[in-house]
């Protein structure tokens, strides 16, 4: 789909998300939804079901809470992870190879997929099974540093029955032939397939431990104003297991991965322009969550992370606790954007630094859903009273909002 | 040789520039009009294969059923296929516009299925004034999914947003009683625009364009299109993607099984092939047309080389006395008629392209007979088609001096250059055995006799053409054998053109041969077309039984009659009984165009009441069956080798159901095949209640237009249409009329051609014939009596062309009615000739021939009698 | 039968040339006169404005009584199919016609009865010496014979004047002389007036009367000069 350009509006300043690959799809749904309700005759009846609102101190079930919430806006599952080809490591105590390197585990490949679920309040009455209440995107991308750069492939298309569904009550979403399932118990494994031209892997993920509420119980607030929230929970330190192919080539891998889930109605806070988030599997077994919300010139809005240690403990670090600052930048030669590829992060008074496993993990995908954001594998490091570095964990990074100042 | 052929032959040419002119001439409208034909149609079924590779776009294979479409259940169980990458649903309406008499084709789209397949189909919103981008659904993702929102091609939407000027036989089509050259009002205002589902009108919103789309096309998303238009859980077609190494057929093969009855897998040109396949025996039968305006100027070179020849048959005895090869001789006379050939064919290419032009302006790119309605071809230059049709033309003029130039080659140069010997080989002497015509006409016979190959009558195109020479070649026989009869002439001249005439029969031939063939052409088709107009007459007077006929839209659009609809109608006063039609087109095979099903309370009006043209069988569905009955027209029985008490399966409902077959009928209405059963039938095995057609009788004593104004009232004059029989009679005869308008152009051209035959034989012979006339003003004839003799004899000679061309066109007719359309169209016909105007044409040409004759031999009565009695070799 | 006085014609020229200058010549039924001349002399001129196909500048030509500046030209066909008989040099004998249709030609026109005119024809022929022949096309016949058929029908309906125009020459000369003999008797048997013209001086001899065509006017030449 040709993406109009279009001179910016306030609306326009507005639309970012904190899960870019639905991009403009998603942004559009947010402020022309009163108008487009008034655009046809049918829309008019849909307004009477409105997006219920999220809310602090509803507590969050499962496995039921593993499923769809399609009353909400918007929903993702969000799983990233480092993979290795199998047989190199010890098992399940995957984080004692490297730990205290100064690179940390030498090789390896990062991956991420992700199911978002949109719903648009289009054709709410229409009986037709094509009718566009719901929208599955799926976006899938392998972080290969034998070529530099990520190997990726989305898929999107209306919800439609035994196609193209997001389900209730476990996971379980699919576009086509892609799907990720699982979380029928509280410890199910989760099972994922998908298959591209250029590559493809078949997963399963052991989550071994509950999972972790973000925020307060699974509240968990974007912005200043309680408004702006979503129903959040992470899965870290998932073993992973299955194939992965790349080409022709098929590799038994093994590693770890991080699931997040999380469904809102109202996420965007008021002037924010980008997101800058973490999750990182530490070596010593426990997870951290980390973001910030940023407005148009950079400065942040909001922020908020989740420290979890092995036996389930965690704890919330509110905005006062957690500050990012750009070390590195490295430019895109396809575009021209400048993203922070390195960060140091001070997470109460631990001083971090963010380093990416190649630098050229852009997605561009103006061809299909619009947006352009940086989302790749990342080293964790701790930094000692010398400032000497020390690997402690590995996960991913996501930065959005660096393509639209360029667009102004 | 340049030098020798420049002076000795191609000069010849220009010395007589009427014979060169009229040959010329021949061959250049010959090709002009076989390739305007091929032109718009090559055009129109370009464009239609345009439109079918836009709306295929990358898709491999295509799911197609019936117009109607088939259960969406398959499109899951398709799109999870590992050979299928991906697969895109498409719901097709022809979405009827109240108050106009056109209609908009809509797709109904996943446009998330779309970018994948059809990329050239993808919406896009457009701002218009008054109306930002957000209102219109930010940039048209999704705004391309709200149910009432469309998305128009530029064309659509150029001709939407204007008034439309109702032509006359539409406005009788749709029976909306508004005066001809009325404005009907614009379909799109202020951005929305007004269609019709069933009797219900509905507002889209034009929500933007679809740049990669042309014709008049719009796109809505599929779920709208279902809601809307009241098709939900139907599709008319799947496009599929396979998936890489995935071979076509291996996919046919894994896919097929997995298709419900009537629903088939296709390659995506094979759409373009089925459309081919619709127009093709049309098509056939213009080119056949037009190749005998072709034959006929090959004739004209014929006659005027081989009168040229004779002519200065002494002037080659001397170049052969002075050295010329024989070959060379040949090579130049040959070289003659290539010349005239190339000249006439580039004329012929020229006029060709911009008679297409003109047509497609005229009547459209279907020549009148309405395959490719609301295509907008438009014309291009076809090199390939174009040499062809030149090589034709100079084929013609090769072919056409192939005789004489032989009998040119054979001249014995001391016998040639003897005095007198030009006074009697001043006409050709051909030999012409009667027994040979009879052994043509004894092969056409036989020919007919062969079954179509393709669908085409080849045996009948044959016999044709075999007839054709047949008449040619007996033509100095049915001189010997007519001339006798007309012998005992009082006048002076009578008796001169008369012996000339019995003398020379060659003549005859060569200066009626052109004749023989433009008449045969012109008597077959108008007896044919008569016999057809009749028959059509009576059909329609035979389906048309009841006082009034209603419908929402034709069935092919999305207007429709459901039974709380007929409740009403049954119900307005004046209305004593009600007749239903439901018409849904099935596909039978892959390979087939669609096949008509008619859904009809049987018996419902009582037996023998209605309107069924039986040509075989029973209106009674046979007593004891256990399979329900249907009646099958001649096209579905000839397709399908049925007679009554075969049983015909037909994929109804999803699934093959067996139909015991009553009776044949005749239907001049669907070309490739239609049954009809009974609507309870039809009912109980699709569920679909829906219905296309009412037809009316009122109770007696009630007029008719009242009860059309009361239903009009009823319903909405913009929703229905209301006809009389006559009127819906009078529509079709006129459509009949416009098809066959094209042919009678075609005739006129042919006997045009004819005619310059005339002209160029007596301009020769008059030349020729100096001496003669000199001598006969000597013996006292005056210049007018001179003049009469030359009219005479051409009207003698034109007289017999016409007679054998009558006798010929009898027998073509009859070659064409049972033949060429029982094979090509698969309808039968009652014979009608049409004596008077067969009279009136075959005297008026005769006397026109004269008039022609006499005019070109002017020459002749011009030079003074003196110097024409002077010995002139 | 044939009368001619002051007969004049100039050709258009510069300075136009004088073809007869006040000519005169009379000829009576049964009577043949030869005229001859150098070439270009205005021979066939004369014959063709004695037959009213040519137009001339003065003087008169007289007809059996009519005269010929009087009529138009379908007056001067009439006349020429009532009164006058042609011989060509180059025979003209219609070859899709019988030899008695031919010779019929001329009662045609007439508008005899076909039978009559049949009849007549072939009593004609037979005086020419080709009676039997008379259904045989054309094609058949020999330039003398061809010529025999000319002579038939030149004579066939009993014309006031022939005007014969080098009838013998296409012909070998034993031919010439047997169909000029062969002419001149009809002549005289239907008491026509002929006119021969001829380069021949033998052919010239057998006529009744020799005249030379010399600067416009005609002189007589004595037998056996």
């Amino acid at each position: 789909m040709r993406n109009k350009r279009l001179p910016p509006t306030a609306a326009d300043r507005r639309r970012f998300l904190l899960r870019p690959v639905v991009g403009s799809l998603l942004a559009l749904a947010l402020p022309g939804v009163p108008l487009l309700a008034r655009a046809g005759g049918h829309a008019a009846s849909a307004e009477a079901t409105a997006y219920p609102p999220v809310v602090e101190g509803a507590l969050l079930q499962f496995p039921q809470d593993f499923g769809a919430h399609p009353q909400f806006r918007t929903e993702w599952w969000y799983v990233t992870g480092w993979l290795r080809e199998a047989g190199g490591g010890t098992g399940r105590h995957w984080q004692g190879a490297g730990e205290g390197g100064a690179e940390g585990r030498a090789g390896g490949y990062g991956f991420q997929l992700t199911f978002f679920r949109v719903r648009t309040r289009i054709g709410e009455d229409n009986p037709s099974r094509f009718a566009p209440r719901q929208l599955i995107l799926a976006h899938a991308a392998i972080a290969d540093p034998s070529i530099g750069r990520l190997r990726h492939a989305e898929r999107s298309a209306r919800a439609y029955p035994g196609l193209v569904e997001a389900g209730e009550g476990r996971t379980s979403v699919r576009v086509d032939d892609w799907l990720l399932e699982g979380g029928d118990t509280v410890l199910a494994p989760y099972r994922t397939n998908i298959e591209t031209d250029e590559f493809g892997f078949e997963l399963v993920f052991e989550p071994g431990r509950a999972p972790v509420l973000n925020g307060k119980q699974g509240f968990s607030q974007k912005a200043p104003d309680p408004l702006n929230a979503s129903y959040y929970y992470s899965r870290p330190q998932m073993m992973v297991g299955g194939r992965m192919r790349i080409g022709g080539t098929v590799r038994e891998v093994e590693g770890h991965a991080w699931l997040d889930h999380e469904w809102s109605s109202e996420i965007l806070p008021e002037g924010a322009r980008g997101w800058d988030w973490v999750g990182i599997n530490l070596y010593g077994g426990g997870g951290l969550m980390a973001f910030q919300m940023r407005d148009g010139e950079g400065r942040a809005l909001w922020h908020a992370g989740t420290l979890s240690e092995e036996d389930g403990a965690s704890r919330i670090h509110g905005p006062d606790e957690l500050r990012f600052t750009p070390l590195r930048h490295w430019q895109s030669p396809r575009t021209g954007i400048r993203y922070p590829v390195e960060w140091e992060i001070e997470l109460a008074g631990r001083r971090l630094r963010l380093r990416p496993l190649i630098d050229d993990q852009e997605l561009d995908s103006r061809a299909s859903t619009g947006a352009i954001y940086w989302e790749g594998a990342v080293r964790l490091f701790e930094l000692g009273a010398a400032d000497e570095a020390r690997a402690i964990g590995e996960g991913y990074l996501e930065m959005t909002g660096y393509a639209e100042r360029l667009a102004m | 040789m340049n030098t020798r052929l420049r002076h000795l032959f191609l000069a010849s040419l220009l010395r007589r520039r009427l014979a060169t002119a009229l040959s010329l001439v021949a061959i250049a409208l010959g090709v002009a009009l076989g390739l305007a034909v091929q032109l718009i149609h090559g055009a129109a079924l370009d464009e239609f294969g345009r439109g079918v590779r836009l709306l295929a776009g990358e898709a491999d294979l295509q799911v197609v059923g019936a117009r109607e479409g088939f259960d969406e259940s398959l499109y899951p169980l398709l799109a999870m296929r590992p050979e299928v990458a991906a697969a895109s649903p498409v719901l097709e309406i022809e979405a009827r516009l109240p108050g106009r008499d056109d209609s908009l084709r809509i797709l109904g789209l996943d446009l998330f299925r779309v970018m994948q397949v059809q990329p050239g189909l993808m919406p896009r919103v457009v701002a218009t004034a008054g109306r930002d981008v957000d209102d219109a659904g930010g940039d048209g993702r999704l705004a391309a999914l709200q149910p009432s929102n469309l998305f128009l091609s530029a064309d659509a939407r150029a001709l939407l947003e204007q008034p439309l000027r109702v032509d006359g036989r539409q406005q009788a089509a749709e029976g909306n009683g508004r005066a001809e050259g009325e404005l009907q009002p614009p379909a799109v205002q202020d951005g929305w625009l007004l269609a019709q589902s069933g009797l219900r009108s509905l507002r889209l919103r034009v929500a933007g364009e679809v740049p990669g789309a042309s014709g008049l096309v719009g796109v809505m998303d599929i779920a709208g299109v279902q809601q809307h238009f009241e098709r939900l859980g139907q599709l008319s077609r799947i496009d599929l993607k396979l998936a890489d190494g995935i071979a076509v057929d291996t996919a046919m093969r894994a896919l097929a099984p997995l298709l419900p009855a009537g629903v088939a897998l296709r390659v995506p040109e094979a759409a373009a092939s089925e459309a081919g396949t619709l127009s093709r025996a049309y098509r056939v039968n213009l080119t056949m047309l037009a190749a005998i305006a072709l034959l006929t100027g090959g004739f004209l070179v014929f006659s005027t080389q081989l009168l040229a020849v004779a002519r200065r048959r002494r002037e080659f005895a001397l170049l052969r006395a002075l050295g010329l090869e024989r070959r060379a001789l040949m090579h130049g006379l040959l070289a003659e008629g290539a010349l005239v050939g190339l000249v006439g064919g580039l004329l012929g290419v020229v006029l060709g392209h911009a008679l297409a032009g003109g047509a497609f302006r005229l009547v459209g790119g279907d020549l009148g007979a309405g395959f490719f309605r609301g295509l907008a071809p438009s014309l291009q230059v076809d090199p390939v088609l174009s040499l062809a049709y030149l090589l034709l033309g100079v084929a013609a003029g090769v072919l056409g001096t192939w005789v004489p130039a032989h009998e040119a080659a054979r001249v014995a140069p001391a016998r040639a250059l003897r005095a007198g010997e030009a006074e009697r080989t001043g006409l050709p002497q051909a030999k012409v055995d009667g027994r040979l015509a009879g052994g043509l006409l004894g092969l056409a016979a036989l020919a007919c006799l062969l079954p179509p190959q393709g669908g085409i009558p080849v045996g009948g195109y044959a016999a044709v053409a075999l007839v054709l020479a047949a008449a040619v070649l007996a033509l100095p026989a049915l001189a010997r054998a007519v001339l006798p009869l007309l012998e005992h002439g009082r006048s002076v001249l009578w008796r001169l053109a008369h012996a000339r005439l019995s003398a020379t029969p060659a003549q005859a031939v060569v200066a009626g041969a052109g004749v023989i063939a433009s008449v045969a052409l012109a008597v077959s088709m108008a007896i044919m077309v008569s016999s057809f107009r009749v028959s059509v007459d009576e059909w329609l007077g035979q389906v048309l039984p009841a006082d009034l006929y209603v419908r929402a839209s034709s069935s092919a659009a999305s207007g429709y009659l459901d039974p709380s609809a007929l409740a009403t109608i049954a119900a307005v006063e004046g209305v004593a009984a009600v007749d239903t039609t439901r018409l849904v087109n099935l596909r039978l095979s892959d390979t087939e165009p669609l096949f008509s099903l008619l859904a009809r309370p049987v018996n419902a009006v009582g037996q023998g009441e209605w309107g069924l043209p039986l040509v075989a069988g029973s209106l009674v569905a046979p007593a004891g069956a256990t399979l329900p009955a249907t009646w099958v027209s001649e096209a579905a029985a000839d397709r399908h080798r049925l007679v009554p008490g075969s049983v015909f399966e037909l994929p109804i409902g999803g699934r093959m159901q067996g139909f015991v077959v009553a009776g044949i009928w005749r239907d001049y209405a669907r070309q490739h095949g239609a049954a009809l059963i009974d609507s309870r039938d039809y009912v109980a095995l699709t569920g679909d209640t829906r219905i296309n057609d009412v037809a009316i009788r009122v109770a007696a004593g009630v007029d008719p237009h009242s009860v059309s104004e009361t239903l009009r009232q009823r319903f909405g004059p913009e929703h229905i249409a209301v006809a009389l029989p006559g009127e819906i009679r009078a529509l079709s005869l006129e459509i009949f009329d416009r098809t066959f308008l094209i042919t009678y152009l075609m005739e006129a051209v042919a006997i045009l051609i004819g005619l310059f035959g005339i002209a160029t034989t007596f301009a020769a012979l008059a030349t020729t014939r100096q001496g003669e006339f000199g001598m006969l003003r000597h013996l006292g004839l005056t210049r007018g009596e001179i003049g009469r003799l030359i009219a005479l004899e051409g009207a003698l000679t034109a007289g017999l062309g016409v007679l054998a061309g009558l006798l010929a066109g009898g027998a073509i007719a009859w070659v064409l009615i049972e033949i060429i359309n029982r094979q090509s169209f698969h309808w039968s016909m009652d014979l009608a000739v049409p004596w008077l105007a067969l009279g009136v044409f075959a005297t008026s040409l005769v006397v026109l021939a004269g008039g022609v004759a006499r005019l070109a031999g002017r020459h002749a009565m011009q030079r003074s009698a003196v110097q024409a009695v002077k010995a002139d070799w | 039968m044939l009368q001619l006085s002051g007969l004049i014609k100039t050709l258009p020229g510069a300075p136009p040339r004088v073809l007869f200058d006040a000519l005169e010549l009379q000829v009576a039924g049964g009577e043949c006169v030869a005229i001859v001349g150098e070439s270009g002399v205005g021979k066939s001129t004369l014959l063709n404005c004695i037959a009213g196909l040519e137009p001339f500048d003065g003087g008169e030509i007289r007809v059996a009584g009519t005269e010929l500046a009087r009529l138009d030209d379908d007056g001067l066909a009439r006349l020429r199919r009532r009164h006058f008989g042609f011989v060509f040099q180059a025979f003209h004998i219609l070859p899709h016609l019988s030899l008695a249709q031919n010779v019929a030609l001329p009662l045609w026109l007439l508008q005899q009865p076909e039978a009559e005119a049949d009849r007549r024809a072939r009593e004609m022929l037979g005086r020419v010496g080709l009676g039997r022949r008379a259904d045989d096309s054309p094609h058949l016949l020999s330039g003398g014979e061809l010529q025999r058929v000319a002579i038939a029908r030149a004579l066939v309906h009993q014309p006031a004047v022939v005007l014969a125009d080098e009838p013998t020459g296409n012909l070998d000369p034993g031919r010439a002389m047997e169909v000029l003999d062969l002419l001149l008797e009809q002549l005289r048997a239907r008491s026509a007036a002929g006119i021969l013209v001829t380069h021949s001086r033998a052919a010239a001899a057998r006529a009744d009367r020799v005249m030379e065509l010399v600067d416009g006017r005609l002189h007589a030449v004595r037998h056996g000069s």
